[in-house]
């Protein structure tokens, strides 16, 4: 295997060098295509998301594929425009890099989920163009297998860190499924729509808008698909709401403890969930004290999005470990395939020598009774393989510890004949 | 040999009492493959033991302290995996597996000798009334326990903290809809139940039946049953204050169970 890996990702260049470099998912064949079509690759994969565009290759032979010409020519840039932020691996780093980028312990927001995607949808488009065979696709497989452990293995996806996506895991918590739970949208902040957005796609299916402004309500309504509600009905409109989103630029509280209690009442107790994304505060802080409330500012949410990211970071380490230990055996499974075709051209070669030495003692074997020919075949057989055992296991043993000086000598004192007559 | 079975079950429900404790608390839901089993086959053995002790002493009636005991475990078990089936979390089995498995021990290791004394025991609709009783008494054991676990999460999301044990419980509506509905399904139980025993007793003791401890306070349970589930209904009682009344009808439900020392109709059994 001669695996190389070329590219830029967040850590090593900015957003205006990965945009040059971005290739779209509709160009993304035509740009694997051209990969493989370089001098000296044999395989090619690019992986390119918002974060990271990566060239992995397999190189022909002995060749050495010029990736950083490649680059230069297909985007148009200059080297030194480029060159500063470029990352090249090969073979046991880049193997590493693979799979902690597939486990996303290399994302920006380590442990999101996207990037095993990503990575999948990459591996899809390069089979397709038939820029992945034998090495990038035992490669690829392990590194789909190793993000599979560490996410059923760690906790380090388990947790939600943007402000939104804690908004709908606190959600899930307090109501289980979010089918058919009511939003109530207070203020037309962004976040505020980001997270009722983020709410709908987890099944939160009625949105109700209340704004100043009754067009911007209007327009609210209209796209999110709910219902614009007077402002000042708002405390009427309030107990429908499981969740009630505030960002309003007010500068009193708009929901007050005794709101709280009122709307707890008429709900009969059924919990009501404030995310209060203004400030100043919408909802009195003092709101949560009624039971069966739970109000969360945006601080709030931000230091469950902190303390979440901190666990992720140790998860991480553990997941680090598998990696490594992953990296090994991936790297001790190609040692070993590498001894492969030695023991099977050595089984060849002796069989051969096995058989022409029965076919030339033939006739001297003639008066033989056909079970005594077959007690020769047998013994003649038996005695190639135990002749055999041993070097194999040699073989075997030197492609387990990576011995290459002795996997050579193995395969030089016993298929020198073969050699020769190739 | 039903002790024996008895004895497997006990370590199994152990087994399943430790094993849920990582898929719950330690977010290894690997784990689960092995509670999950092995509180099926403990619930199996269990079953079959039961049924072969009853047998053995040609009655179908568990009247000995002990086997009353056992077959509330087997109940609470069988709770435990209608939960689970419905809900999927087990995170009610971090506590009711080893209540499970306690109860499980005495009549394991250390079964009662007692015989039949009373003739009223040789009719099927005692069963009736002891086992609708007894699944009664573990709908409400259920119903305290997921009110318990609300009570947690709900302190945990107001306090605004994240991580820990708790994180790993299921969701408030989630313990909600456990501890109603187990309410609602132990309410006919209870009923049924004390309707058969008091029409038993009519027969057997007349009027005199009414005056006797366990009967007042069973109803006295009853009523406290109904009106658990009325306050929960027609207020939308949640949280602590659900857990206060859930554990008043608890300590209601072991006064009575306690009250068959005191009772003149429940002496079924004397030790030979």
């Amino acid at each position: 295997m001669s695996l190389l890996v070329l590219g830029v990702n967040h850590n090593s260049a900015p957003l205006d060098v990965r945009e040059r470099l971005a290739i779209p998912a509709n160009r993304l064949a035509d740009a694997t295509r051209t990969l493989l079509h370089q001098p000296g690759v044999r395989e090619g994969l690019i992986l390119s998301t918002c974060n990271r565009v990566e060239f992995f290759t397999e190189a022909e032979g002995a060749g050495k594929p010029d990736l950083r010409a490649f680059l230069q020519n297909y985007f148009s840039l200059t080297p030194a425009s480029v060159e500063p932020y470029l990352y090249e691996l090969r073979e046991r780093e880049a193997v590493r890099h693979l799979f902690r980028v597939a486990s996303s312990l290399d994302s920006m927001v380590v442990g999101e989920p996207q990037i095993l995607g990503q990575v999948k949808a990459s591996y899809t488009v390069a089979r397709e163009v038939g820029a992945v065979s034998t090495s990038l696709e035992r490669l690829l497989q392990s590194a789909f297998t190793v993000a599979k452990r560490v996410r059923s293995e760690t906790e380090i996806g388990s947790s939600s860190v943007s402000i939104a996506s804690v908004a709908v895991d606190l959600a899930h918590r307090i109501f289980g499924s979010l089918q058919g739970k009511q939003v109530l949208l207070v203020g037309a902040g962004k976040m505020s729509q980001l997270a009722a957005r983020h709410l709908m796609q987890h099944g939160a299916t009625q949105v109700l808008i209340a704004n100043r402004t009754a067009s911007r309500a209007d327009a609210l309504a209209e796209e999110f698909h709910g219902l614009a509600v007077p402002f000042d009905q708002l405390k009427e409109h309030a107990p429908k709401a499981d969740i009630i989103i505030t960002s309003t630029g007010a500068h009193e509280h708009v929901f007050t403890r005794t709101d709280a209690e009122r709307i707890l009442q008429r709900r009969k107790g059924r919990p009501v969930f404030f995310i209060d994304i203004a400030v100043p505060r919408d909802v009195d802080p003092a709101a949560n004290i009624v039971e069966g409330a739970f109000v969360y500012s945006i601080d709030d949410l931000q230091q469950v999005a902190a303390a979440n990211q901190a666990q992720r970071s140790q998860e991480a380490a553990a997941a680090e470990k598998i990696i490594a230990l992953e990296v090994d055996r991936f790297q001790q499974r190609l040692q070993t395939l590498d001894a492969v075709p030695a023991i099977l051209s050595l089984q060849q070669h002796a069989e051969q020598l096995r058989l022409a030495e029965l076919d030339r003692a033939r006739n001297k074997l003639a008066s033989l009774t056909p079970e005594q020919q077959a007690a020769v075949e047998a013994l003649t057989r038996s005695m190639m393989n135990k002749f055999l055992h041993a070097p194999m296991q040699g073989l075997r043993d030197a492609a387990n510890s990576g011995d290459m000086d002795a996997l050579n000598a193995v395969r030089a004192l016993f298929t020198r004949d073969e050699e020769k007559k190739g | 040999m039903s002790t024996l079975w008895l004895k497997v079950a006990v370590l199994l429900y152990g087994i399943a009492a430790l094993a849920v404790l990582p898929a719950v608390l330690y977010n290894r839901p690997r784990w689960k493959y092995l509670a999950l089993p092995a509180c099926v086959a403990a619930a199996l053995f269990h079953f079959v033991s039961l049924t072969e002790t009853l047998a053995a002493a040609h009655r179908f009636i568990p009247v000995e302290a002990t086997e009353i005991q056992a077959m509330l475990a087997l109940l609470l078990a069988l709770a435990f995996l209608w939960t689970y089936g419905i809900y999927r979390t087990l995170s009610l089995g971090i506590v009711l597996l080893p209540v499970i498995f306690l109860l499980g021990l005495r009549p394991a290791f250390a079964p009662g000798q007692s015989v039949l004394e009373s003739p009223v025991l040789r009719s099927g609709w005692i069963w009736l009334h002891i086992a609708l009783l007894l699944a009664a008494y573990a709908a409400l054991i259920l119903s305290l326990l997921a009110s318990v676990l609300y009570l947690l999460q709900e302190k945990r999301l107001k306090s605004h903290r994240t991580g820990g044990w708790i994180s790993a419980l299921p969701p408030l509506a989630t313990t909600d809809s456990i501890a109603l509905k187990s309410l609602l399904i132990g309410l006919p139980c209870m009923t049924a139940g004390l309707l058969i025993g008091s029409l038993l007793a009519q027969q057997m003791y007349g009027v005199s039946y009414f005056s006797d401890p366990k009967v007042l306070l069973s109803f006295a349970m009853w009523l406290a049953y109904i009106a658990m589930i009325a306050i929960r209904r027609v207020a939308g009682l949640r949280g602590r204050r659900a857990v206060f009344l859930s554990a008043f009808v608890f300590f209601v439900m072991l006064a009575v169970w306690s009250a068959n020392q005191v009772s003149s109709v429940h002496q079924y059994a004397v030790r030979p």
